[in-house]
């Protein structure tokens, strides 16, 4: 056993950061330091997307037929921790890390063909539209309704907390086309364009002031059935294998021990020698290694073929819970700093400060929105049910 | 990188398993602990049959060359059955310490009855009041202070004992019984035997300097480290069987005409214990990995998971106590045996507080915090 990267880890990790360093301007790691959003701007994390496009390493976790990289489980590791290091922005993975991979497994030729170039080009944007006003965690309990006409569905409903569709050209949506049996059992799986007729996003504003989500409301939309993903009422199945990439499937340890390294900085600026302060993010650093090296030990059983079980959905409970922890004392460090508020986005547009006095401007702003970590992409609760049967097997 | 146990150490944790679970029995144990000498000869030749005695030793020296991960793989299951035999002051601080500092001769003379299962050892190394000093003599050394909590030394037929030397800190070979040495025997809340150490101008031979090294520090800690590592995988032992113990109890119990694990909220509460668990067993193993690491990921990984896997073990032994009610609270159950085992676990080596507080100024260093667990080999 050991934690050491090889040779061609380190030359592949030299290359990344060269890569990196070319194509992650100041004015980019500026904008991404100042989004206090768990996503960044599209408008600027397009040109790092199109960098890596033309790299070849837009969705590296895609087989290459698609357009993947077969990097091993390690270099996806590296290429993680030295985004994060490098201060590169985190691009909406709806495409790349849900749909996508969907499209790959039970889609047609046709739509293969159709959407996954242009998700590895970041030509698409897609949202996600699954929560419903009436159900949240309760996912199958959706009312969006599809009803056949001809070649065409006719959709009505309403979804909500759907992330970047203001952003976004198209959906991918769970929506009700049988209404007996198991309510799973009629669930479909629907690929649509954004700007159908009948189709309206209005805005949710975070408590951050952050625009991410949003509800989409589908009057009378008309979308063609070769959007459908899978057969008719057989979308619940599709549904939970997306789900296992939405909870494990990305590795974020060197997302986090970034944030961790800018809030050691801003700690040791703002409070140095505060015995509680120092304490507390000694524990959270404690947490942090712990949680990388579970990630790891998935990562050393992916590389021989394992599979992450009931880890993946440990890893987004702590990790969730990590990083609000991170956000939530920065905001005790920083004293009446954090008193300001800042109303208009983004930031990297509307500050010219500083750098450190513009990075305390966006504590506070960070602090209210991580508030989501613990609920989007299946709360803490439903977390924690699903790894009362599958890891203490109750 | 890897994170896998190949089939030595699937072999080895087999084999600690199948000798330790058939011998456990917890009536046997609390008249073990309650009784003299508190630990079990035979059981000890048995270690030596095994050839646990030497495992991290050198071949040359008579060991099998065993590292890191095989002994967190038998101290796992030490703490799983609740041994307290002196495994860890023996061969990983006492033994540890020889084969670090020590001549090829002086290794020969002092692992082979080790090895052998004939002669037990026990590091004095904290000092009780002032530090212990080493004052050169003609043809050798006198040894004065008084040591603290020197775990295994009613069983140790060789102390080695640390004193300081014009600033510099030296490792001296002392026979329990030579003159001046007085041991002062006592059980620990776990049950494990240790002493405290008076010597009162204990005169030395000049050989008697490990190595002849009057400038062992750094050996010193390295061990320390080792020894931490290795505690630590004792107590994701103890950590787990309290785990599962309640899990199984939640299972089994009945109240208000359903078992206790079919209540959300107690289910929650078993699934908070089980992540510690889980996030313990992983700072163990960074801890272990990290010590042929360099140094100062070395002293961030061993105090970060010291001060981790305290916080884990205390939840999980208050939970595990409280989730099983009132007989959670008596020694009518081997828990609160495990219980005892991870409080001394907090304790020993430095408490969660200082481990907490040194892993704090390692990673007040920006570019220390920023770096991944994962770099480059050497």
């Amino acid at each position: 056993m050991d934690l050491s990267l090889s040779a061609e880890d380190i030359a592949f990790r030299d290359e990344v950061r060269r890569f990196l360093a070319s194509n992650v301007p100041d004015a980019m790691r500026r904008a991404h330091d100042l989004t206090t959003s768990f996503l960044d701007d599209p408008a600027i994390s397009i040109h790092f997307h199109r960098a890596l496009d033309r790299r070849g390493w837009s969705v590296p976790h895609w087989p290459v037929e698609h357009g993947g990289t077969a990097w091993t489980p390690v270099q996806h590791y590296i290429f993680d921790v030295e985004c994060g290091r490098a201060g590169a922005p985190v691009y909406n993975s709806s495409g790349s890390h849900f749909v996508g991979p969907v499209i790959m497994h039970y889609g047609t030729a046709e739509q293969k063909a159709k959407y996954l170039p242009r998700i590895r080009s970041g030509e698409d944007h897609w949202a996600q539209g699954y929560s419903e006003p009436g159900s949240g965690s309760d996912l199958a309990s959706l009312k969006t309704r599809a009803d056949s006409d001809g070649d065409d569905y006719i959709v009505n409903g309403q979804k909500i907390w759907t992330t970047h569709a203001h952003k976004s050209n198209r959906i991918f949506a769970l929506v009700r086309t049988s209404r007996e049996g198991k309510r799973q059992a009629g669930i479909t799986f629907l690929l649509m364009d954004l700007d159908r007729p009948g189709i309206t996003v209005r805005p949710i504003i975070g408590n951050g002031g952050d625009h991410e989500f949003n509800e989409v409301f589908f009057d009378n939309v008309r979308t063609p059935k070769s959007g459908r993903v899978g057969e008719e009422n057989h979308g619940w199945e599709i549904a939970k294998y997306l789900l296992e990439f939405e909870r494990g499937g990305s590795v974020i340890a060197g997302r986090v021990r970034a944030q961790f390294a800018k809030l050691v900085r801003m700690v040791g600026a703002r409070c140095p020698g505060d015995p509680g302060v120092l304490a507390r993010m000694a524990e959270i650093g404690t947490d942090l290694d712990a949680m990388e090296m579970l990630g790891l030990t998935v990562l050393s059983e992916l590389q021989t073929g394992g599979h992450p079980g009931p880890i993946s959905s440990l890893l987004k409970l702590r990790w969730s819970e990590i990083r609000q922890s991170i956000c939530e004392l920065a905001l005790d460090a920083i004293g009446d700093d954090a008193l300001r508020w800042i109303g208009e986005r983004p930031l990297y547009e509307n500050l010219q400060l500083p750098q450190e006095d513009e990075e305390t401007l966006a504590v506070t702003l960070r602090y209210l929105n991580s508030r989501a970590y613990t609920i989007m992409g299946g709360t803490s609760e439903i977390q924690t049910n699903i790894l009362a049967k599958t890891l203490v097997g109750l | 990188m890897n994170l896998q146990f190949d089939s030595e150490h699937v072999m080895l944790r087999d084999s600690a398993e199948k000798l330790l679970a058939s011998r456990f029995d917890f009536r046997a144990f609390q008249k073990l602990i309650d009784g003299e000498p508190g630990w079990t000869p035979e059981l000890w030749t048995i270690f030596a049959e095994l050839g646990w005695l030497g495992l991290p030793f050198a071949e040359e020296d008579g060991g099998s060359g065993g590292g890191a991960t095989e002994i967190s793989i038998l101290m796992e299951a030490f703490g799983k059955y609740l041994v307290v035999e002196p495994y860890l002051a023996t061969v990983v601080l006492g033994g540890g310490l020889i084969a670090a500092l020590g001549s090829a001769t002086e290794r020969k003379a002092l692992l082979e009855p080790v090895i052998a299962g004939r002669s037990r050892l026990a590091f004095a190394h904290d000092d009780a009041d002032a530090p212990t000093t080493a004052v050169r003599r003609a043809g050798g050394y006198a040894i004065t202070g008084a040591k603290k909590v020197v775990l295994g030394a009613p069983m140790a037929e060789t102390l080695l004992v640390s004193a300081r030397l014009d600033g510099t800190v030296g490792v001296f070979v002392v026979p329990s019984d030579a003159p001046g040495v007085i041991v002062r025997p006592y059980r620990m809340v776990n049950g494990e035997r240790a002493a405290d150490v008076d010597l009162t101008g204990v005169t030395l031979p000049a050989r008697a300097l490990l190595g002849g090294n009057e400038d062992a520090g750094s050996a010193i800690e390295l061990v320390i480290h080792r020894a931490i590592a290795a505690l630590s995988a004792d107590a994701i032992g103890a950590i787990a069987t309290m785990v599962r113990a309640t899990v199984d109890y939640a299972k089994t119990r009945v109240q208000f005409g359903q078992p206790l694990a079919s209540f959300q909220a107690l289910q929650h509460r078993l699934v908070a214990m089980k992540v510690k668990e889980e996030e313990a067993r992983a700072s163990s193993r960074l801890a272990t990995l990290a010590l042929d690491g360099p140094p100062d990921r070395r002293l961030r990984a061993i105090a970060g998971a010291k001060a981790k896997i305290g916080r884990c073990a205390r939840a999980v032994h208050q939970e595990a106590i409280q989730l099983h009610g009132a007989i959670g609270t008596t020694n009518e159950l081997s828990l609160g045996a495990y219980a005892k085992r991870l409080v001394a676990y907090e304790i020993k080596f430095g408490t969660t507080r200082e481990h907490l507080a040194r892993y704090g100024a390692m990673i007040a260093r920006p570019e220390l915090a920023a770096e991944g667990l994962l770099s480059a080999a050497g």
